[in-house]
């Protein structure tokens, strides 16, 4: 897979636009660089909800904060709300930040362990100075209440006083306030307990309905992101393999991949005989990332082509796109006169 | 009646299921009797050693002990109800000079803990948080002072204050109680530097700083509002510990003869002038070294339960 290419964006008013995102961090100082994000493009509707999907290290993360700035990417463009986001520094960067907001993995490490959980939902407010004392307050509590925790217990306990789920809902409430118009959700319920997962997907979904939020959703959970999601964008080690509806992708997998991905879920049932074919080995360094398809070392369809050649992004159904030359339906890739890829 | 019976079978587990975190709660928050005893000897020194003008069972440093008609002169009372630590060789009151004492040793102490804590700490705070050059300069700077060996650097350091006290006139009012402070204040920046500095380093990578800066936290309010009120616990319990060193520091200044003025006594100094008579009156020696050892020992008490009191509440999060 390996999928380059931005024959998936659509035209049109996106809110984000991400285009040949890469993100390189430094090995020490061997002056090698782990590849974490190499050039993927992105976009996501208003109103719309991006699943990005992928085991652990293949970039999912990055990409999010990559999108606030958070490092910045080594290359690419990032445009929000018609803005180039690369472009900007200083204040203006920390204005624009403003309008999209980040909901981290671990909900206990994303809130400030000394401080009043109301103050915490508090200090984005107080940062920009908006409003009066008494409208602060009242959004705070309405925004606390929201999410459902009690405004009189917020203002006199530290996170560590609130479950795991209760703190995720604080955090939510925290990037509610300045009333964004992205969020960026990293994981938000992997830390989480199944039953508390689902309350705190529940309520990602009023609030969406409610504010018409725009959301990124990063997991490595599928059916957690399969119901929250309309789009979903599955990655391999920094690169995007496959975009679809959501439905499309979990009903109709192209890529090897995420085939794999799909089949291990595995099944509440004991009498359902396990017959999903393992994938072998680890993922690959992302330091030395494979030539060609960087799926091609581990897929079950891996062929001469593969590991000359990398996939670019080709549409295969209606707003069905998958990066591999022999996807489990949708034909054979037509072969392009580069027979080097064009990642080189 | 059958039920009237049973009934107080189930109650009986029930009360002692209710009982049991009501008394570790109760232990949990309430002082050790160490720390306790630790609190009441620091807190009884620091009262006495501030009024000690004004207690009437305090005499003056500069009296001679005088009772029925013997006075105190060449050790003349042991321990006992005249002169409760006995008298020293001159006749003066040793426990009164033990107390007289207290002012410099914790002055110098208290004053040194905050010079080296707020150097220290911003030195280290700026470290961690900004990394790259600021980094390399406090880090060459910390390992230099770590390098020296810190009585020899303590010794020069107060000598050379000296001459420039000599030398310059608006230096004038730095006698040797500021000189002693300032030299212990000097080593205790290169140790606390180093801990705030790596403890800043893991926090800067919380994810509750991310957060604030995704709010458009500037860098100034992420130091003071996110980092600082988690690095204030480890401060404390280092202050703590490293006041009894710097105590006992200064001590062994004053037994090499580098201590305050001759008149104002300190416990190192106590120690060092009746070293050589302690087969004579024990007392004169034992009782400002018991101080001195008491003190230190309190501190790091104190220090120790401060460090476990606050690794509690991390382990709560």
């Amino acid at each position: 897979m390996a999928g380059t290419g931005k024959a998936h964006l659509r035209n049109g008013e996106a809110l984000l636009r991400v285009e040949d995102l890469v993100v390189q961090f430094p090995v020490g100082r061997t002056g090698l660089v782990v590849n974490a994000v190499s050039g993927i493009s992105l976009d996501v509707l208003k109103g719309e909800t991006l699943g990005l999907v992928g085991e652990s290290g293949c970039g999912k993360s990055t990409t999010g904060r990559a999108i606030m700035q958070l490092p910045r990417p080594n290359s690419g463009s990032v445009q929000f709300e018609g803005k180039e986001l690369t472009a900007m520094a200083g204040d203006e960067m920390r204005e624009a930040r403003t309008r999209m907001q980040m909901i981290f993995q671990d909900p206990v490490s994303s809130l400030n362990p000394r401080r009043k959980v109301r103050d915490i939902v508090m200090e984005p407010l107080t940062i920009w100075d908006r409003g009066t004392k008494a409208d602060r307050s009242k959004l705070v509590d309405r925004v606390l209440e929201e999410v459902g925790i009690d405004p009189q217990r917020a203002s006199e306990s530290q996170p560590h006083q609130f479950s795991g789920g209760q703190c995720q809902r604080i955090s939510i409430a925290r990037s509610l306030v300045l009333d964004p118009s992205l969020i960026i959700c990293d994981e938000p319920v992997s830390a989480l307990d199944v039953s508390v997962q689902a309350q705190v997907l529940n309520l990602l979904e009023d609030l969406k309905a409610r504010y018409g939020l725009t959301m990124i959703f990063i997991a490595h959970d599928l059916a957690v992101v399969k119901n929250i999601s309309d789009r979903v964008a599955v990655m391999y080690l920094g690169k995007i393999c496959e975009v679809a509806r959501s439905d499309d992708l979990y009903h109709e997998p192209a890529h090897h991949y995420t085939n794999v991905l799909l089949q291990s879920i595995p099944v509440p049932d004991p009498d359902v005989a396990v017959q999903r074919r393992a994938i072998e080995g680890e993922p690959p360094s992302p330091v030395l990332p494979p030539s060609g398809c960087r799926f091609h070392t581990r897929c079950p369809a891996a062929a001469a082509r593969c590991s000359a050649e990398e996939p670019q992004l080709r549409e295969i159904g209606d707003g069905h796109f998958v990066a591999c030359h022999y996807p489990v339906h949708g034909g054979e890739a037509p072969v392009t006169v580069r027979s080097s890829g064009t990642a080189a | 009646m059958t039920a009237i019976i049973t009934a107080p079978d189930h109650e009986v587990p029930a009360t002692t299921e209710l009982i049991a975190p009501k008394i570790s709660r109760y232990k949990r928050m309430f002082p050790t009797v160490g720390v306790l005893l630790s609190w009441m000897f620091l807190l009884t020194l620091t009262f006495m050693a501030v009024f000690a003008d004004y207690l009437p069972f305090i005499r003056s440093t500069q009296t001679v002990v005088k009772a029925s008609g013997r006075s105190g002169v060449r050790f003349g009372f042991g321990p006992g109800f005249t002169a409760w630590f006995g008298t020293d060789t001159l006749g003066k009151d040793v426990f009164a000079k033990c107390i007289y004492g207290a002012r410099v040793t914790l002055f110098v102490g208290v004053l040194a803990t905050i010079i080296g804590l707020t150097i220290g700490g911003i030195l280290g705070l700026a470290a961690g948080y900004f990394r790259g050059w600021v980094d390399r300069v406090v880090s060459i700077l910390t390992d230099c002072l770590l390098a020296l060996p810190p009585l020899l650097l303590a010794i020069i350091l107060v000598f050379r204050l000296d001459d420039l006290k000599a030398k310059w006139s608006w230096i004038s009012w730095l006698d040797r109680r500021w000189q002693i402070t300032l030299t212990l204040g000097i080593l205790a920046i290169a140790p606390l530097a180093r801990i705030v500095r790596a403890q800043t380093l893991s926090l800067r990578e919380r994810e509750f700083v991310l957060a604030a800066r995704s709010l458009g936290a500037k860098n100034g309010r992420i130091v003071v509002r996110e980092i600082l009120p988690n690095l204030i616990p480890t401060m404390m319990t280092v202050a703590f510990t490293g006041l009894g060193i710097l105590i006992a520091a200064e001590g062994a200044l004053a037994f090499l003869g580098l201590s305050v003025e001759i008149p104002t006594p300190t416990w190192g100094k106590l120690i060092d002038d009746n070293k050589n008579k302690i087969d004579v009156a024990w007392w004169a020696e034992i009782f400002p070294s018991l101080m001195l050892f008491l003190t230190v020992l309190a501190f790091s008490v104190i220090g120790d339960r401060l460090s476990r009191r606050f690794d509690i509440r991390e382990a709560g999060v």
